[in-house]
């Protein structure tokens, strides 16, 4: 068991991914972050004690939302981060299993705020 | 006002603020792209680099290097400035890779802010120069915190005793009320199709001269040219009268022109208004009195060339020191700048006797500013600082029903003397009179009077002659032969 819980960030855009790892860290998490949907198939098999997966679904196809159903199924938490306020989106994500889905761009205070309460800290 | 003052750099601005800034607060500079701001900002800091005072340039926009140029073309010392620079580098563009996770405001407040304390911390400087504030607002998510953020700024610079400058890119879309609200001091440089202007608005714990001055950008930096307030000045006079030297001419004022008194000069061209000027000034030359002729018509060489073909010896005062002719362009000076040359002629080389050739001339330089209340406002000043002005006011008719001034300036005058063409027997002939004396009473005949080689010639009254004014006149029936 890790000492600090770990996160698993999904992002095709790398600065993104930079970003919301490195503020991650800076908040007492550990991340991985992947930026693509084989890459995330990949460390979910090797890494059973992820956390929470934070999915941003932009540049993703729509096969994106048979991982979610597998992450489902892992039991893992997952938050689903949309570039737009959309009730497709929205209704799709929580049909697939999302805790939550979040809209671009993320305020810092309310997303550690909601990971904490996820995470049961 | 025995506060201590911080000098802005720029004389005409700190006498505007009534010394300079008050130290420990932060001003306001706000105004469009191209008005001036980041000159103004260079001025300040140089004063603090003179003094020792650590000076400090926080740019968010220009790259600093360009300021450095920029500052260091004008001749100001900005290698010994600290420059901190929070432009975005050229690498920002080509090695960025958009994110859109975060708002931009939460991202780049972090680093943006610590660099800032950090090189506070390091410098600590006493004069601060901020470029533009308005990027705070892009480092906010709302308006609140735009304003907390801006306040505690200002607090942690004011509480090291700093003094701070910083502008604002206000425009319709993006106001900076909230930015006025907050600074202890408000300047706005307009810049306009009529010129450039400088205007306080606020300034916290102190009185300011009101009002719009006018602003230059030269290769030697910025010039402020405080309006005129003639009520500021006050000089210490004797009520002499200024002789012209021309014995008849003196008869018809009854001993001359006072000192500290306007006088028109009134009549169509080339009936020697110029020369009737040029003459006292002759006359107080001979006492070692200093005058200035501001041409706004005629180039120096031509007025000096006619001066000495009526035995004026302008070649000799000027060589002396005694007079100075000053061609003023038109459309290249705004009336505070001119006002403001003609202070340093008065208050530094002493000029007792001021000549404005003519009303014409001076309006065009206006360049539709209001001709009478600036032209007022400069006879008032001169006044109280007890200089003979001569005002030369050109009549474009040259017969005809006859006026005293054009344009509604008679009022300024305490003396008006008038010159006219007469026709008389088929003859062009001129006459000279006066038509008002504040302080003394005067000739009410008209007197003929002829430019020659010798000087002006001014003939006995002209009392055998009726409807003078008309411009034909007749001689009167009991007219028995010129003298």
């Amino acid at each position: 068991m890790r000492a600090k819980p770990l996160i698993l960030t999904v992002d095709s855009n790398r600065r993104n991914l930079e970003l919301l790892n490195q503020f991650l860290n800076k908040e007492g998490y550990e991340t991985i972050g992947v930026s693509s949907l084989e890459e995330l198939a990949r460390q979910l098999s090797e890494l059973p004690e992820i956390k929470l997966v934070m999915l941003d679904i932009a540049g993703f196809d729509r096969t994106i939302w048979e991982r979610c159903e597998q992450l489902q199924n892992q039991q893992i938490a997952f938050l689903v981060i949309s570039p737009k306020q959309s009730a497709t989106i929205q209704v799709q994500s929580l049909a697939s299993g999302a805790r939550s889905m979040l809209v671009k761009p993320l305020g810092m205070r309310q997303l550690l705020a909601l990971i904490k309460s996820l995470l049961g800290d | 006002m025995n506060q201590k003052r911080l000098s802005t750099g720029i004389r005409g601005f700190n006498e505007v603020l009534h010394g300079g800034f008050i130290p420990g607060r932060a001003y306001l500079v706000r105004g469009g792209p191209g008005s001036g701001k980041t000159t103004l900002g260079l001025h300040f800091l140089s004063v603090g680099v003179a003094n020792d005072e650590p000076s400090m340039y926080i740019t968010f926009g220009e790259p600093a290097e360009q300021i450095k140029n920029n500052g260091a073309a004008i001749g100001l010392n900005t290698e010994a400035m600290h420059f901190l620079d929070l432009s975005p580098s050229a690498e920002f563009f080509s090695q960025m890779e958009t994110y859109d996770i975060f708002s931009p405001a939460e991202v780049e407040r972090e680093p943006t802010t610590q660099k800032l304390i950090e090189s506070l911390d390091a410098i600590k400087p006493q004069r601060v120069f901020l470029d533009a504030i308005t990027q705070f607002r892009y480092m906010s998510t709302d308006a609140f915190q735009f304003r907390k953020q801006v306040l505690s700024f200002m607090r942690f610079l004011l509480e090291a005793g700093t003094t701070v400058i910083f502008t604002s890119e206000a425009s319709q879309s993006a106001p900076d009320e909230d930015l006025q609200v907050m600074s202890d001091g408000v300047i706005h440089l307009h810049n306009s199709s009529i010129g450039r202007t400088l205007e306080v608005t606020k300034f916290r714990g102190s009185d300011f001269r009101s009002g719009f001055h006018a602003v230059r950008l030269t290769d030697k930096g910025m010039q402020i040219f405080p309006r005129l307030q003639p009520e500021n000045y006050k000089r210490e006079y004797s009520n002499q009268t200024v002789a012209s030297g021309v014995p008849e001419l003196d008869q018809l004022l009854h001993g001359g022109l006072e000192r500290g008194t306007v006088t028109i000069l009134s009549g169509p061209t080339g009936v020697g208004k110029t020369t009737i000027g040029l003459q006292f000034m002759k006359e107080a030359a001979g006492r070692g009195e200093r005058s200035v002729v501001y041409s706004f018509e005629e180039t120096e060489e031509t007025l000096v060339a006619r001066s000495e073909s009526v035995n004026i010896p302008v070649h000799a005062m000027i060589k002396f020191g005694t007079l100075s002719i000053v061609p003023v362009e038109p459309f290249h000076l705004s009336a505070d700048e001119f006002a403001s040359l003609v202070r340093e002629e008065v208050e530094e080389r002493l000029a007792r006797i001021v000549m404005i050739d003519s009303v014409a001339g001076y309006r065009m330089v206006m360049r539709g500013d209001n001709l009478v209340t600036n032209l007022h406002a400069l006879c008032k000043y001169l006044q109280n600082m007890g200089v003979t002005v001569i005002i030369v006011n050109e009549m474009e008719y040259i017969t005809g029903e006859f006026r005293a001034t054009e344009v509604g300036i008679s009022y300024i005058a305490d003396n008006i003397i008038f010159l006219r063409y007469l026709e008389i027997q088929g003859e062009m002939r001129k006459a000279i009179g006066v038509l008002k004396k504040r302080l003394s009473d005067f000739e009410k005949t008209l007197r003929e009077i002829e430019l020659t080689r010798y000087g002006i010639k001014v003939g006995r009254p002209l009392s055998k002659l009726r409807k003078i004014l008309s411009g034909t006149p007749e001689w009167t029936d009991d007219y028995d032969g010129e003298k």
